[in-house]
């Protein structure tokens, strides 16, 4: 057992000795695993005819033949790979940025919406900082949908646009609404100017939900 | 040695080796080279990085497909299969080597009588 272990040491410090300074990627990983069980059964065949553990493993070294070429597919993969972590984890940067700041803006709308309602004003005046939530309900909207998770790829840059200029009209309706309700006191210029914005933006909705799109999920 | 098949020979059909032996059963990598051995009477040896290349052109290819063998004892190994499409080019490989072969033995062995 204990010489087992050891040759696996011997096996391990060779192929990471052959593959250094190859960016890590699956396939290494796989590739590693693979030509060590390789390796561990060649030499135990060539112990079988009576070499030593030492010997054997030296001869199925010797005999693997040139690895450069698998070493140049490997280095290409692993190039590959770090350029799609950098990428990822800046767009997860931007995209959780956003995520943050859209949250606050929209608790700074709501707050100072309910701080004026206690403050003596006409309640037109009210209303007014609730803008604040139609824009932070956006940049939330934009910032999940180009958010990549496990389960999730990200959405594309213009479609997630599109996404959240229909979120951000449906938002600026209702706050059209009551603004334009409370200034005028009219429950049907309410709901008139409501309805123009709304249409709109129900209306690019309704064709982002229906026009055919690749599935997110992983 | 000098018995032994020159590589340049053959290395152009390392491909059609592989999907000729993958074609009859699953196998990985070790025990391929062992096969390929045998098969040539011990005149011919694949070497392990030739193969694993082979392997690698051939998944891409998607000519033949990889699954992890489940051994516990000493790590796992990696066995290949075939794929349809393996099949389908192993077909047309064989046809062009037919093919070949006999353009070459004209080629080669004929012209001498006059």
């Amino acid at each position: 057992m204990k010489s087992h272990s050891n040759l696996d040491k011997k096996i391990n410090t060779y192929l990471n000795k052959e593959f250094t300074g190859i960016g890590e990627s699956q396939q290494l990983y796989e590739l590693k695993e693979e030509l060590s069980i390789n390796l561990k059964e060649r030499t135990k065949d060539y112990e079988k005819k009576g070499q030593t553990e030492d010997e054997a493993f030296k001869e199925a070294v010797s005999s693997m033949g040139d690895l450069s070429g698998l070493k140049e597919d490997m280095r290409r993969l692993g190039e590959d790979q770090a350029r799609k972590e950098v990428y990822t984890s800046m767009a997860s940067r931007v995209s959780a940025a956003g995520l943050i700041v859209g949250i606050l803006v929209i608790v700074f709308g709501a707050l100072t919406t309910l701080m004026l309602s206690f403050m003596d004003l006409p309640s037109e005046a009210v209303t007014g900082p609730a803008i604040f939530i139609v824009a932070g309900g956006a940049l939330i909207t934009y910032s999940l949908l180009t958010r990549e998770t496990s389960k999730y790829y990200a959405m594309t840059k213009v479609r997630a646009l599109l996404y959240t200029l229909a979120v951000g009209t449906v938002l600026f309706s209702l706050f059209t609404a009551f603004t334009s309700g409370f200034a005028t006191g009219e429950m049907f210029i309410a709901i008139s100017s409501f309805m123009v914005f709304f249409i709109i933006g129900l209306g690019l909705w309704l064709s982002l939900l229906f026009t055919v799109r690749t599935s997110r999920r992983k | 040695m000098s018995n032994k098949i020159s590589n340049d020979l053959i290395r152009g059909h390392t491909d059609t080796i592989v999907l000729n032996i993958l074609q009859q059963h699953d196998s990985y990598g070790y025990q391929m080279y062992k096969t390929i051995l045998e098969l040539s009477e011990g005149q011919y040896e694949l070497k392990e990085a030739t193969l694993y290349t082979a392997f690698r052109r051939l998944e891409k290819e998607g000519y033949i497909a990889s699954y992890w063998g489940d051994e516990t004892q000493g790590g796992r190994r990696k066995y290949y299969r075939i794929t349809a499409e393996g099949e389908e080019r192993f077909k047309q490989n064989k046809k062009d080597w037919e093919f070949a072969k006999e353009i070459l033995n004209k080629l080669i062995e004929g012209g001498g009588g006059e």
